[in-house]
């Protein structure tokens, strides 16, 4: 055979390995991407649920204390298309919310010892748990995507579809303890 | 029934035994014997007293087994049951029965071969918690031409109990080198996936699926990762955990039977509720090590 076929068909050959490659890390790179947003998916119906909880727990104190919503609630936004820090923003201002609930329940006994209030207590801690799960999910899912980004040779395929590290979500020690709370 | 009677009866067995196996004993060399008498090789002569020592084993199971059975049930009836109710409350143990085949079956976690032995039905509650325990063997049939033989898929231990948690997907979690759990996408909605747990050193020992990611990341947290960790180190044999259906399934692949007692050994009181202590414990560490009477997550259904 003419050495220039040998020579045409080795440099096809290289090619087409390189371009299944290429394309599988790339589908592999997607994926992951998929799964992160499906993870931060997620995280907004943890956020959610931790939202209606909340609310419920500021009607069920209303009708024990003569506090006011605004003085339990900070406003808290909760929509579509939020960017991590503000998720991790109105979490923040969900715990401060919880805070407060927790530091009046502390000085109304029979609104502590409302079946309504043990009941959304508990629900509170399985919503953390909920929250907490997802978190982990989704930096589990970011530490995977991280972690190709910066390995070679996927890096330089990442590089040329312009993907970028993501930001972990993180939540703060006092939120963590909410879990703790005991009935 | 006094450790005296109880004696009486296991000497009996003993006895009884010990005649079938010098029968096998006999048998074996007689058959080796008149088959080398009549002319026929060592090794002709060698296979022929095997057929002897199956007769011999035949006879030997046809003559103790009654005595033998008798002893079992009096020594779990005296001992075990007593060691029992020092622990669990509302129980109900049945020496001769065994925990329903479909409770395993229907996690649709393990292989379920062809044949289905089970004793030492437990149910009762332990701290409040629901527990039911069986021993199990399961084996499987083999043919291989006219050959026939019989594989043990799985013997040991297996448990349910209440979860601590309502969860809406099913979870497995298997340790590196249990043998023959399964994972069954077929007509399942929600299909099995491997989860990657963040936890290296759990994912180096155990292999999770899940029906939901988030569900497995919502049973499984750290600190539980960590005790399944620490639990199955102290464990002889491999484990098996199937969260299904808010109840937790484990198996503990250890080939042993729980609660025997050996005709053969001597009935020595402590040693034996100190062996049917650490079989109870093997039971209720499960709650214990893991939490499982915290109840902060569950909510009333």
């Amino acid at each position: 055979m003419n050495p220039v076929y040998v020579i045409l068909i080795v440099v096809a050959i290289i090619i087409f390995i390189f371009a299944i490659w290429y394309i599988s890390t790339s589908n592999k790179l997607n994926r992951l991407v998929v799964k992160i947003d499906e993870s931060l998916s997620g995280i907004n119906v943890a956020l959610t649920k931790r939202y209606d909880v909340l609310t419920k727990m500021i009607e069920v104190v209303k009708l024990y204390t003569k506090h006011e919503k605004e003085t339990l609630f900070e406003v808290i936004k909760l929509r579509d298309n939020m960017s991590l820090k503000e998720k991790s923003k109105a979490n923040q201002a969900m715990n401060e919310s919880f805070k407060k609930i927790n530091i009046i329940a502390e000085n109304y006994p029979e609104l502590k010892s409302s079946e309504n209030y043990k009941t959304l207590q508990q629900s509170i801690a399985d919503v953390e748990e909920h929250l907490q799960a997802a978190r982990r999910l989704y930096n589990s899912n970011v530490s995977l995507y991280n972690q190709q980004l910066v390995s070679f040779p996927t890096s330089s395929v990442a590089k040329s579809k312009g993907m970028a590290k993501k930001d972990f979500f993180e939540i703060d020690e006092i939120k963590k303890n909410d879990v703790k709370i005991e009935l | 029934m006094s450790i005296k009677e109880l004696e009486k009866l296991r000497k009996k067995a003993r006895n009884i035994a010990s005649i079938g196996i010098l029968c096998s004993v006999a048998l074996t060399l007689l058959f080796f014997h008149i088959e080398k008498s009549s002319g026929s090789t060592y090794i002709e002569s060698l296979a022929c007293s095997y057929l002897g020592t199956g007769i011999g084993i035949c006879i030997t199971q046809l003559i103790s087994s009654k005595s033998k059975e008798k002893f079992t049930i009096a020594f779990k009836k005296t001992f075990v049951l007593k060691s029992l109710k020092s622990v669990f409350t509302n129980l109900n143990y049945e020496p001769e029965k065994g925990i329903d085949e479909s409770i395993i079956r229907n996690t649709q976690m393990m292989y379920m071969g062809d044949r289905y032995y089970s004793n030492d039905y437990i149910k009762a509650k332990y701290k409040n918690i629901n527990i039911e325990q069986a021993d199990v063997h399961i084996v499987e049939k083999h043919e291989r031409g006219k050959r026939t033989t019989w594989v043990t898929i799985f013997k040991g231990k297996w448990m349910t109990f209440d979860f601590n948690k309502n969860f809406k997907a099913n979870i497995q979690v298997s340790q590196n080198g249990f043998k023959n759990s399964k994972i069954n996408n077929w007509g399942n909605k929600l299909k099995y996936k491997k989860v990657m747990m963040e936890d290296q050193s759990f994912n180096n020992q155990f292999m999770t699926y899940a029906q939901s990611e988030h569900e497995a990341f919502y049973i499984l947290t750290p600190s539980l990762m960590e005790k399944i960790k620490n639990l199955a180190n102290t464990i002889d044999g491999k484990i098996l955990l199937c969260f299904v259906d808010n109840k937790l399934h484990v198996g503990i692949q250890n080939n042993k039977d729980s609660f025997e007692h050996s005709i053969f050994t001597k009935i020595n009181e402590n040693k034996v509720i100190e062996k049917i202590s650490k079989d109870i414990k093997l039971i209720t560490n499960f709650v214990d090590e893991l939490d499982l009477d915290n109840d902060l997550f569950r909510k009333e259904v």
